[in-house]
């Protein structure tokens, strides 16, 4: 097997740089995506092994976006974890049907085991 | 008296009195008399009865032969003594009162009837003063004068001073700043003051001897006020700080803060009720910014947060095994503080939501003495300088939210060893009691001053002396207290300056589930 390729999500560079410097330094390869409304076709050219998605971002929410993976025929079985600032965060991540979820600020070590458990 | 018994002596029958027998009447009677005679010049005193000497304290042998003036003394210049002269003069009755003084030189008041005695030819030959002491009189009546004057005065004073009270009082209710309806026993409203005008945008005919209810278009009949109005005056007890939404006529939506009392004023009337309304449209919406501000602020700073912990984290990962350990405590220390810095975030962010009562509870049943233990083996891991004691007995099953419980027993045995620097033990006791779940967290440290017990679970309330030595926000036991009155608990605080302080709080073995969602 190749290299595991995990897909990042969020509106704010900063976050989008740290988990892409985590993600690489823990060996996946990692594509990231700053705008939620090009999150579906960059997954569909991409083929990730794993999203890691904010809920709260301008125009397209999070769980929008999950939303339209769980309606797409194209992506089945993308393993989705679900963060974010709020304490309501969780519970929009389990409604929209999220795998996990974390909240911010994670801890390293618990954001890479969260990765290693539902990369397939 | 029986007229009838009277027997008149006839006229003709007096001329012939032994004039001893009248010396002696006139020596019987307590009214002084005197007579002068008016064909000697000076018109000399020629008789005075006895009556007359203990008048004037003179005797007889220094009376007789004197004009009456003597009596005057040196107070010559009396309206009176013109009157006399003149009635003299003109040969006529005359009645006067008059300042005399008596050999010892006492004032006394002399009410003098003076009546000529005239010859066959109608000349005055002599006149007959008779004359009664009534300084007594006199003096009752200046003093009946004097209270009178008094009495007016104080009326006066009175009136001015309830004119001054009237006007002071009504500028007090003109210068307040929030509406008053002052209505009887009936709600039917007496006053208002011109806030009340101005804030409603009604005349005083709109208001005044309108029922309170009709008022407006029907806006305090509200079913819950009513009923707290009507209890009012039958229990005494007052309306407090009740808020009512409505859209006003003329004004639109608005919150109103309503607050009515019986008043009463001791003479004057009774039963009547005072309302006192307040806008608070305003005040509320400013909390709501503040608390918009307070919710919107934190969760910006969670993001580029984020972004430095999980740096620090990364630099700690990537730190190359050769690295000095100056530079390796340098990233631990960033460590740190930006772990505190984080926590400092997340409390303010509990704050926020607290504010906003989005504070969700998830509730369920959980070990309570297992989460204990855990809790305390993470903070004695943190804390080797002091030993945590747990006492009491196993409670078992618990019915709460556990993380939000967590971060209660957390946050108050971290203070139990934040406060406690010098000491060595931290004891926690464990016990069921009745129906309901009690924790204790003892210290043994710097105690609490009485004053400020009650203020600790104050949102951002800091104990003064404290505050340097000491830091943090001051919103720890304020979310702790939230969340125990969340679970239907209350938490409380006992200490003893200098001696330590003992926490505690209960939870309800089996809260209402509804209930512990509530608020």
């Amino acid at each position: 097997m190749g290299i595991k390729k995990v897909m990042v999500c969020d509106d704010d560079r900063g976050i989008l740089d740290l988990i892409e410097l985590i993600m690489e330094d823990a060996g996946f390869s990692v594509i990231s995506e700053i705008n939620s409304l090009n999150a579906i076709s960059r997954i569909e050219k991409e083929k990730p092994d794993l999203l890691i998605l904010d809920i709260w971002m301008p125009v397209l929410s999070g769980d929008q976006v999950l939303k339209s993976i769980k309606d797409s025929s194209s992506i089945v079985n993308l393993p989705v974890i679900m963060y974010s600032a709020s304490t309501e965060g969780e519970v929009i991540a389990k409604a929209a049907g999220a795998d996990d979820y974390i909240a911010k600020p994670f801890d390293l070590d618990e954001l890479i085991g969260k990765v290693n458990k539902w990369m397939v | 008296m029986d007229t009838k018994n009277i027997k008149y002596t006839p006229l003709s029958e007096q001329r012939f009195i032994d004039p001893a027998i009248l010396a002696s009447v006139l020596d019987a009677t307590n009214t002084g008399v005197v007579i002068t005679d008016n064909l000697l010049p000076d018109n000399p005193i020629i008789y005075c009865n006895a009556a007359f000497e203990e008048m004037c304290g003179y005797d007889h042998d220094e009376i007789i032969g004197h004009n009456c003036r003597f009596l005057q003394d040196k107070d010559r210049s009396q309206e009176s003594r013109f009157k006399i002269a003149q009635a003299i003069k003109d040969g006529e009755n005359c009645v006067v009162e008059i300042r005399n003084y008596t050999k010892d030189g006492r004032l006394f008041h002399n009410e003098l009837y003076l009546s000529p005695v005239k010859d066959a030819a109608g000349n005055v030959t002599h006149f007959i003063g008779i004359q009664n002491d009534v300084s007594l009189r006199k003096k009752a009546e200046q003093t009946l004068q004097m209270n009178f004057k008094e009495i007016e005065r104080q009326v006066i004073d009175r009136t001015r001073m309830l004119k001054e009270s009237e006007e002071y009082l009504s500028s007090i209710v003109e210068t307040i700043r929030e509406s008053l309806l002052v209505m009887d026993k009936d709600y039917t409203v007496l006053s208002a003051n011109n806030h009340f005008l101005n804030t409603f945008k009604v005349s005083i005919n709109d208001t005044k001897g309108k029922l309170l209810y009709d008022l407006g278009n029907g806006q305090w009949n509200i079913p819950e006020l009513r009923l707290m109005m009507e209890e009012i005056l039958p229990t005494n007890n007052p309306v407090l700080d009740y808020e009512v939404e409505h859209e006003f006529p003329h004004i639109g939506r608005k919150l109103m803060l309503l607050n009515a009392h019986r008043v009463e004023l001791e003479g004057q009337f009774k039963d009547r009720i005072l309302l006192a309304i307040e806008d608070i449209t305003e005040r509320k919406a400013v909390e709501q910014r503040k608390d918009d501000f307070l919710s919107i602020a934190s969760h910006e700073l969670k993001t580029p947060l984020t972004t430095v912990v999980g740096y620090v984290q990364m630099m700690q990962r990537l730190m190359p095994e050769n690295s000095s350990e100056k530079f390796r405590s340098v990233v631990e220390k960033t460590g740190t503080y930006v772990a505190r810095l984080n926590q400092l975030l997340k409390e303010l962010m509990d704050v926020s939501r607290i504010q906003s009562g989005n504070i969700e509870l998830h509730m369920d049943y959980f070990d309570f003495d297992k989460m204990v233990r855990e809790t305390i083996d993470g903070l004695q891991t943190a804390a080797p300088g002091h030993r945590i004691v747990v006492k009491g007995k196993p409670v078992h099953q618990c019915y709460g939210d556990e993380s939000n419980l967590v971060q209660v027993i957390n946050n108050l045995i971290s203070n139990a060893i934040k406060y406690s620097p010098d000491s060595k033990e931290v004891e926690i006791h464990i016990s069921r009691v009745s129906s309901f779940i009690k924790f204790s967290v003892r210290d043994y440290g710097l105690g609490i001053k009485e004053d400020d017990l009650k203020k600790v679970f104050e949102r951002f309330y800091r104990v003064g002396d404290i505050q340097k030595n000491y830091p943090g926000m001051g919103i720890g036991l304020y979310i702790c207290d939230q969340i125990i009155k969340n679970h239907k608990g209350t938490l409380w605080v006992e200490s003893e300056l200098g001696e330590g302080s003992v926490f505690s709080f209960t939870l309800p073995v089996n809260p209402d589930k509804k209930a512990a969602y509530g608020d």
